[in-house]
């Protein structure tokens, strides 16, 4: 996996990405994770916040569709490797000349995509059913953090798919990754309520640039230069990510053929 | 004499093989982070996030009401599963096929969830206490006790029901997340019931969980045994008339698939 491959192999995404959305508008366990989910979890928020909510509004729909960006993250992207070993297809896409890592690009790509739709419907239902006017303090600088941190979450996911379809011991705390990032990235509240020993694990999520940058220029709280500050630690993880994604990727690939087990549960 | 001794082995195998058939795949370190380490992280999330927004003085509110909302993981997913396993793992057709006593049999599916589910709600206490500074020492510890069973098997009630609906659905799995979702709003476990519409309190009133979390509170807060009585006996009420409503909905879904010959292919 390289650069040169992204732009060879630029249709190919695009049809993954297309056949993935298609795939996931029918699959109830995504639709949960990227719509009911974030707006359950926005609607107790608004309930907690209910003195400061006119406030808080926008925080709210942006952490909560932040988390269901997240969850998407986990059980979708995570598993996007996974998912074609259960349906016996892996072993197909691992033989067609196609790099199998822009294959998993495109589905992640779908993936974030779809889970926009999150922060859609969080946005719609403090607009409409509660009734606070919502607008985006900083909109130039807003849509650029949005379509950075779908970047950095596309290419943390890279990283995610290999790990979990290599080591089982990884994928059986899926369950339990949901929770901690929330915490740690500070979707709905900010990590200065936390320990300051976890402050320095937050800043090695991507998820937490992500949500700096978007909340900040959604509620005009940061200034112009935390939010480039947030952009370039986006682009830095997204690269490296890319780099650890590539590694994983020969190393899953070599030990498929080597040991034989592609489609070994 | 006979048929009692029968009914109650019908009853404890189904109970024991069930609960091994649904943790057979799991190791325990998956045990571990799906029934310890995930209702902490839960915890933490909504504690942090209560008091973000209402003040550090009120994150016992949250300790309290996530703790005891736990018990919806074995009472929503693990009993549901119970049920809804033999669906998928082809047993369906045996299990309606056996001559042994229904009510015994479906029963038996939520027996170990109840003390599963009390032991998960004990051990977030515990983790309340050692993490989240909760006060236990005004509580009358075996109230407190008897309010964690009463309200797991409450729960369980709700999970026994929502089994049977995964015999007609498949969408399970989005019908269980987004009932245990809508608890955690409704139960009054992250939001004051006083403060949601009138139309959302009356559902609160009718779900397990709500009296469960008002009667925890109400004795951690240093109420006697006897003012939560009056709750807890309608935590069980209701957990009752949503078994026999799993019950009742069970036994319709076994002569409706044998009649019309849909027992896998709802």
């Amino acid at each position: 996996m390289n650069i040169k491959d992204f732009f060879r192999y630029w249709r190919t995404i695009l049809t993954v990405t297309e056949m993935t959305l298609r795939h996931q508008m029918n699959d109830s366990f995504v639709l949960f994770g990227i719509l009911v989910q974030p707006i359950l979890i926005a609607v107790m928020a608004l309930y907690m916040l209910k003195d400061s909510a006119a406030n808080a509004a926008m925080f709210i729909v942006v952490g909560s569709g932040l988390t269901g960006l997240w969850t998407t993250q986990v059980f979708a992207s995570g598993n996007s490797i996974t998912q074609e070993r259960w349906q016996g297809t892996l072993e197909s896409l691992v033989g067609v000349p196609t790099p199998l890592g822009m294959i998993i690009f495109g589905k992640n790509l779908a993936n974030v995509t779809l889970s926009l739709l999150s922060m859609i419907v969080s946005y719609l239902l403090a607009a409409l059913l509660f009734g606070y006017s919502l607008s985006v303090d900083q909109p130039l600088l807003f849509f650029p953090s949005l379509v950075l941190s779908m970047v950095g979450f596309i290419c943390f996911g890279m990283t995610m798919a290999p790990l979990f379809v290599m080591y089982r011991s990884v994928q059986q705390w899926q369950n339990t990754m949901e929770y901690p990032v929330f915490i740690l990235a500070g979707f709905l509240f900010p990590i200065l309520l936390l320990p300051n020993w976890t402050i320095p694990i937050s800043y090695l999520l991507p998820p937490y640039w992500a949500a700096v940058a978007m909340h900040g220029t959604s509620t005009g709280n940061a200034s112009v230069e935390q939010t480039l500050f947030a952009w370039g630690m986006l682009i830095l993880f997204s690269i490296l990510d890319l780099l650890i994604a590539s590694r994983l990727f020969k190393v899953m690939l070599y030990k498929a053929r080597v040991e034989a087990t592609l489609d070994v549960q | 004499m006979k048929t009692i001794t029968s009914n109650l082995r019908i009853f404890w195998e189904g109970t024991i093989f069930s609960y091994i058939a649904l943790f057979g795949w799991l190791r325990p370190v998956t045990y571990l982070a799906t029934k310890i380490i995930g209702p902490l992280m839960q915890m933490f999330f909504f504690t942090l996030l209560g008091t973000f927004a209402t003040g550090t003085e009120n994150a016992h509110f949250f300790v309290i009401g996530n703790a005891v909302q736990i018990a919806a993981l074995s009472g929503i997913y693990g009993v549901t599963m119970s049920i809804g396993g033999e669906r998928w793992s082809g047993t369906l057709v045996y299990l309606f096929g056996a001559p042994a006593n229904r009510m015994m049999m479906f029963f038996g599916r939520a027996f170990m969830h109840i003390i599963d589910g009390a032991l998960g709600v004990v051990i977030a206490f515990a983790w309340g206490v050692l993490l989240l500074n909760l006060d236990l020492s005004q509580t009358n510890l075996p109230a407190l006790g008897l309010t964690i069973l009463v309200t797991t098997l409450s729960t369980c009630g709700l999970g026994l029901l929502m089994g049977c609906l995964s015999l007609i659905t498949a969408n399970v799995g989005f019908v269980n997340n987004t009932v245990y979702f809508l608890l955690l709003i409704f139960s009054g476990a992250n939001v004051d019931i006083s403060v949601l519409p009138s139309w959302m309190q009356a559902i609160s009133n009718v779900l397990p969980l709500t009296r469960g979390i008002a009667s925890a509170r109400a004795l951690i807060d240093g109420a006697e045994m006897a003012e939560v009585l009056p709750l807890l006996a309608i935590e069980l009420g209701i957990g009752l008339v949503y078994g026999l409503m799993g019950y009742f909905l069970f036994k319709w879904v076994e002569i409706s698939a044998k009649r019309r010959g849909t027992l896998e292919t709802i």
